[in-house]
């Protein structure tokens, strides 16, 4: 019965992994949509956020079907109910992901990446996403308190971004409906992070019981 | 096996008991009862005698005997007893004894008395005067001597069992110690009773078989793992739930894991879980062989996925994993250079095209012609050079033609370059001279010779006027060398690693007007490469470059 139902965790971890994945092909291609201007890369990422609905569903009714057939206590409840919070944070950088890609179909003036630091800014997303799901496979905490770290990081970019997106604005007013786009788009990536850091702190829960805001 | 023993010794101390006991009782009884028998029949002649001499006046003198005196008439009617009314019994005349006294003068028989536990003796015989006198004689049955050493029995029982159990315990013991000594798996097997042979015989062949299957799998093993070991390819076996079933080293490094982290890691996922790797484990999954490409950093790799199947249904996969960088990398500049090659190509034939265009058009005034002419010709040159310097690197590229070696000297083959490219040196306002000492190596000739009248002619090009070139051979270190050293405008750092490639420029512009096929410091490497000698630059924008060729 117990190798059974370690069996069956350990399928949930796999499509977790899966699910994981699914984000960082998002994010990924979304960011490089948005700074090579490939659409195709576009379209990719919005495949990678139907595939993520879909994994969301099949992983949560999973869970479920866990909860319900082996009425798991300690650990195992918190491997599982913390898988299904990761899965809504993961969902939800699934979605911007897209947002993102959705945006950068319109963008064209590439040339103005160099005088903001929206680049680095998604780079520093992406990198947040792989590292916070290379924490949640290696079960690793203290990759895990880098990524809620790193968080920091890529908050003072969201401000810096921001503060070159008014002076641009105040400078060449024509590019306002440019910078509002390049707002948004950082407002996803920021966003992005925080879900990182949330998926970061509940690979902290299921490993240590204690969630990050308990302490 | 002590349970076994004791069980067995119980049960024949029981068996043996309960024997000895009936045979006991069976004899005794008999004894007893032929004891009884004499003495009634003692008695009753006695009585007989005394009636006889003293009348029935004799019976109630003997009314105090314990035993039982009856006296019948010969029609069986019952004349006296002592223990009872005579007349109101019944007819004694049918009983046994009675009957058998009449017949014979004496009889006797055993009956069950009324009470519980005895039976009555009687001995009957036929007095003188025709009656029938009989004694009977109460006596315990056998069931009540039975009861009675039924206790004795019982503790007898219990000290046999309590004897029994520390014996057969000491023995089972015994019996066993040289049993628990015998080890299976050593090389000698003894067996220490003649009734283990069989079972001892069993268990060496056994031993045997298994030594040999151990050795088969260890052998299997070993050779699994140096094939594995030794490819550069990586290698992974998964199951159906993607679990590492195993691996070879060059698989971790290709993927750039630990070795801990392939062993704690249960699915493969958990190491990589890029698209085409998840992809190719998913199709295997499904039961296709599939492909993928997979890009890792600067890293190209190859995935071959195959799917296990045992019985028709997928029980594992099996990746390889191959390293296809230098493959790619090879293939760009393939690519890269066909493209060169034939923009390059088609420049001049462009050129040359439009002008005799123009001709054809009658666009062209006569006295024009000569400067078109002269195009033509350069362009055509230009052509040929290029073609020319295509087939050279092509040949050093594949080495088809085999290249006669032969002791050449460098000092020589310096002083003939700068003598040929002499003209060309005063035309650009370069001074050109030739330093060192004599220098013999090794060589193909007109490799060298062609390397050497590159490097001099690039040093030329690249020379503003009233610059200096310098060739030097010589012996450094036991190894022979040489230098061509400018006064010219050098090569910028990010471009001196790349100055060796076909068709590189650092400057593109420029580069038309100066002409050339961009293919001569090409020739070079490759005639380097060809000579095992080692290229060296050092250079600085705007003072100079010195290139070592060091053989």
């Amino acid at each position: 019965m117990r190798i059974l139902f370690d069996d069956l965790l350990e399928q949930l971890h796999v499509e977790m992994i899966k699910m994981g994945a699914l984000c960082e092909d998002a994010i990924t291609c979304a960011v490089k949509a948005l700074l090579d201007g490939d659409s195709e890369m576009a379209e990719k990422a919005f495949a990678a956020e139907r595939a993520i609905d879909e994994k969301e569903r099949e992983i949560e009714a999973f869970c479920m079907k866990l909860l319900l057939r082996q009425q798991p206590v300690a650990g195992d409840l918190r491997v599982i109910s913390s898988a299904l919070k990761m899965l809504s944070d993961m969902e939800r950088i699934g979605d911007q992901a897209a947002d993102i890609a959705e945006i950068t179909k319109d963008i064209s003036n590439e040339h103005m990446f160099g005088k903001l630091h929206i680049k680095e800014m998604a780079v520093a997303a992406v990198k947040m996403v792989t590292d916070s799901v290379n924490s949640f496979v290696k079960s690793d905490t203290n990759a895990a308190k880098c990524v809620i770290i790193e968080d920091d990081k890529v908050d003072a970019l969201f401000l810096r971004v921001r503060s070159e997106l008014i002076s641009l604005i105040a400078e060449s007013p024509e590019n306002g409906e440019y910078c509002i786009d390049i707002m948004m788009i950082a407002k996803y990536l920021e966003r992005i992070g925080d879900h990182a850091t949330n998926i970061a702190e509940w690979v902290e829960y299921s490993v240590t019981g204690l969630h990050g805001s308990e302490r | 096996m002590t349970g076994k023993i004791f069980k067995g010794m119980i049960s024949v101390a029981v068996t043996v008991m309960l024997l000895c006991a009936i045979f006991l009782i069976g004899i005794l009884c008999n004894y007893f009862n032929s004891l009884v028998f004499a003495e009634i029949q003692n008695e009753a002649y006695f009585i007989a005698s005394g009636i006889t001499s003293a009348g029935d006046a004799y019976l109630d003198d003997i009314a105090e005997s314990e035993n039982r005196i009856t006296i019948i008439e010969p029609d069986g009617t019952v004349y006296y007893d002592s223990e009872g009314d005579a007349e109101t019994m019944e007819n004694h005349g049918s009983r046994e004894e009675v009957l058998e006294a009449l017949e014979s003068g004496e009889g006797q028989s055993t009956r069950q008395s009324d009470t519980i536990g005895t039976e009555t003796l009687y001995y009957a015989s036929r007095m003188e005067d025709g009656r029938i006198l009989r004694v009977a004689a109460k006596v315990d049955s056998v069931w009540v001597l039975v009861l009675g050493v039924v206790h004795p029995m019982v503790v007898v029982l219990i000290c046999t069992a309590i004897l029994a159990a520390v014996l057969s315990s000491r023995i089972s013991k015994r019996i066993l110690r040289p049993v628990n000594e015998i080890d299976p798996g050593s090389a000698e097997l003894r067996e220490p009773y003649e009734e283990l042979a069989p079972l001892i015989q069993k268990i060496r062949t056994q031993n045997a078989h298994i030594q040999k299957q151990m050795q088969e799998l260890k052998r299997r093993q070993t050779e699994f793992r140096i094939i594995t070991e030794n490819m550069s390819e990586g290698f992974l076996i998964l199951d159906r739930k993607t679990e590492i079933l195993s691996y070879n080293s060059a698989a971790l490094r290709l993927l750039d894991v630990t070795e801990e982290d392939a062993r704690k890691s249960r699915s493969v996922l958990a190491v990589n879980r890029s698209e085409s790797f998840r992809t190719a484990v998913e199709l295997a999954l499904d039961g296709k062989h599939n492909q993928q490409p997979m890009a890792s950093g600067e890293m190209c790799y190859h995935i071959v996925a195959n799917p296990v199947l045992h019985s028709g249904l997928v029980t594992g996969v099996i990746i390889i994993i191959l390293d296809v960088t230098e493959k790619e990398k090879r293939e760009q500049l393939r690519r890269e250079f066909t493209s060169n090659v034939s923009h390059e190509l088609k420049t001049p034939l462009t050129t040359i095209y439009g002008i005799a265009d123009m001709i054809c058009g009658g666009m062209v005034k006569p006295e024009d012609l000569s400067g078109f002419s002269e195009t033509i010709r350069s362009e055509s040159q230009r052509m040929i050079a290029l073609i020319d310097d295509i087939i050279k690197i092509s040949r050093l590229d594949e080495g088809t033609e085999k290249m006669e070696q032969c002791e050449t000297d460098l000092f020589a083959l310096a002083h003939n370059v700068a003598q040929r490219l002499s003209y060309a040196a005063q035309k650009a306002g370069v001074t050109i001279s030739v330093t060192g000492e004599s220098a013999v190596i090794n060589g193909v000739p007109a490799v060298l010779e062609e390397m050497l009248y590159n490097l001099t002619d690039n040093a030329i090009k690249y020379t503003h006027e009233n610059g200096r070139v310098t060739l030097t051979a010589g012996q450094e270190n036991g190894r022979c060398f040489v230098t061509v050293e400018d006064t010219g405008i050098g090569i910028p750092l990010d471009a001196q690693e790349r100055v060796f490639e076909r068709f590189y420029r650092v400057d593109k512009s420029h580069s038309r007007k100066i002409g050339g096929t961009g293919l001569g410091l090409s020739i070079v490497k490759h005639g380097a490469a060809l000579h095992g000698a080692v290229l060296s630059l050092e250079s600085t924008v705007g003072s100079g470059t010195k290139i070592k060729v060091v053989f």
